[in-house]
């Protein structure tokens, strides 16, 4: 089984400013996945280890580059699940945690609950020890300055040597948003799906349209249709924009080792790496090609200079 | 064939004593959103009328009568589908209203979002002026009784899970074929503070689309979020499968690949309707 791991960084119209940066991280972040996949880790850890990496990263919508309510808090919702077992855990509305998507991990793995939400969840964070940062600390300088633009959504699905699938996807939300909100995100079939049988997505773009079509799990009835990894993106997406008309992108992987990474909005950064070979883009029908040695050996080079491990 | 509602009161091992008042709320609940579609209102105000009676009904686990989560207070989540712009509007855990349905009915019509929270659904039912209540006038004795049974040290988990599936739920297509749904639920008994069952997540609480149909489910939620049940139905009817047939499969597949139990009402837009169970 060839193992591989796609990531995206939010579709959105990402500013120039902002597009060479959200290329490095989400490089850095297949890399980091992939490397966990190469050592034998599991595509859930996979998963895991490649949104925390975006997470951490300010470049990104997501843990310390999250958007701020319209009260000033940033709250967050993030999703995992595992293609084998369909075992999911959510969090919506939860503040001041630096790893939104550790502790949907942790719902998933230590309560008989899919979901959790609001200060039940940060009680929840709080009795497993998982540290809170402070809302300051959560919030960039670009975050402050920056509050109207759109931001969105990081993800990424993966499939391991032993066949299993898995998603994650972790957002702030959208900017200015009304406290509680709860997008697309963390709900199961929406912000993404996984499912040994057809394959793994995660979903970003216009969260409330992303409900309305629960594109995550749209796509993946196509591929069960018999549909392509890309043919049934494509539709769901081309559907979204028919029917509600919204957009957005997805990424995909299926049991066989096919992916891909599609989106209707201006750009989407995206990574995907399989057997030593690392793909990204950012404009529509761009596909690039590097190395993946390459690109580790720079993203070493960089977390040397840069202490808190980002990549700009 | 048309108007047509269809309500369930929750699937799960109702006790006996509780079973002739929960058919008569169904039935109360069904007459009332009935009644306003032969009057030419909106599937929308159908269901979510059917679903306000039973929320009200103090016999179903929805509203006043909800469960009791661990610490012993009332969380409820509901949702509402437009299948005819796919709007929809949701609330997850939020305290202290009686009409949790009404509420996620306010999110898809006053604002752009699609579900609220917690303390930001309070905070917006403030806003659009629905009356705070007591949490004790939304605690029964009954529940209360079966919070406190199930804290005892020899509780049989189990047992108690299988009376908790009181969520209710409706579905209709009125005159001008437009269809929607609505489910409400207290959720899981002694659940953890802030946990979101199925209820509100479009896709596995319910689900409606003018061209398909539409689903309201029941019972063990997490495995409806893992399978999610309503649009997995949907698929099947997309297919070409009846409503019942679509309803059966899923369910059946619930059962094989997760071990989850539950029930659906379903319509099509022509009319055909389904209540399937297999709890």
């Amino acid at each position: 089984m060839s193992a591989v791991i796609v990531v995206h960084g939010g579709a959105w119209a990402i500013p120039d400013e902002l597009a060479q940066a959200s290329v490095d991280g989400v490089k850095s972040a297949a890399c980091q996945g992939f490397s966990v996949l190469k050592g034998g880790g599991s595509a859930l850890d996979a998963v895991e280890a490649a949104v925390r990496m975006m997470e951490d990263n300010t470049v990104f919508n997501a843990g310390h580059g999250a958007t701020l309510n319209n009260n000033g808090d940033v709250e967050l919702d993030a999703i995992i699940m595992d293609g084998k077992t369909l075992a999911c855990g959510a969090v919506s509305s939860v503040k001041n945690i630096a790893n939104p998507v550790s502790l949907a991990r942790a719902v998933m793995d230590k309560t008989s609950h899919v979901m959790l939400t609001g200060s039940g969840a940060n009680q929840f964070a709080e009795s497993m020890g998982v540290e809170t940062v402070p809302t300051d600390a959560l919030v960039t300088e670009y975050e402050r300055k920056e509050w109207e633009k759109a931001h969105d959504t990081v993800g990424a699905v993966a499939l391991d040597c032993t066949g299993n699938v898995a998603c994650a996807t972790s957002t702030g939300g959208i900017r200015n948003k009304k406290i509680g909100r709860v997008g697309d995100s963390p709900v199961i079939g929406s912000g993404g799906y996984a499912d040994n049988f057809s394959g793994a997505v995660s979903c970003t773009g216009h969260g409330e349209s992303i409900l309305k079509v629960t594109l995550a799990r749209l796509i993946v009835s196509h591929i069960e249709q018999g549909k392509s990894v890309s043919d049934a993106s494509q539709l769901s997406l081309q559907y979204m924009g028919e029917r509600v008309h919204g957009a957005g992108g997805s990424i995909v992987v299926s049991p066989s080792g096919q992916w891909a990474a599609t989106f209707t909005t201006e750009r989407m950064a995206w990574a995907a790496a399989q057997q030593d070979e690392l793909w990204y883009g950012l404009e529509p029908s761009q596909r690039n090609k590097d190395c993946i040695f390459t690109v580790v050996f720079k993203v070493k080079i960089h977390s040397n200079m840069t202490p808190e491990g980002q990549t700009t | 064939m048309l108007p047509v509602i269809v309500v369930h009161g929750g699937a799960g091992h109702i006790p006996r004593e509780r079973s002739e008042k929960s058919m008569s709320g169904v039935c109360y609940a069904a007459r009332a959103g009935y009644s306003l579609l032969q009057g030419g209102a909106s599937s929308m105000d159908a269901v979510v009328e059917a679903v306000i009676q039973m929320e009200n009904d103090p016999h179903f686990n929805a509203g006043r009568g909800s469960v009791l989560n661990v610490k012993g207070d009332v969380e409820m989540d509901a949702l509402v589908m437009d299948g005819k712009t796919l709007a929809s509007g949701a609330v997850s855990a939020v305290r202290n209203i009686a009409n949790p349905v009404q509420l996620a009915r306010l999110v898809m019509d006053k604002t752009s979002h699609a579900c609220l929270t917690a303390e930001g659904a309070s905070k917006f039912a403030r806003a659009v002026g629905i009356p705070e209540v007591s949490q004790e006038s939304l605690i029964t004795e009954y529940a209360r009784m079966r919070w406190t049974k199930n804290l005892a040290p020899d509780a049989n988990p189990v047992e108690s899970q299988m009376g908790k599936m009181g969520t209710v739920g409706a579905v209709a297509v009125d005159r001008e074929g437009n269809i929607a749904c609505a489910t409400s639920t207290g959720g899981m008994l002694n659940k953890m503070e802030g946990r979101v069952g199925d209820t509100p997540c479009i896709g596995s609480g319910g689900y409606a689309d003018n061209q398909t149909g539409a689903v309201s489910t029941t019972g063990h939620g997490e495995a409806i979020m893992k399978v999610t049940l309503a649009r997995l139905i949907l698929f099947h009817m997309e297919q070409g499968q009846t409503v019942e047939a679509a309803s059966d499969v899923g369910l059946a597949y619930m059962k094989s690949r997760v071990g989850g139990l539950g029930g659906v009402v379903t319509v099509d837009p022509q009319g055909g309707w389904g209540a399937r169970f297999n709890s």
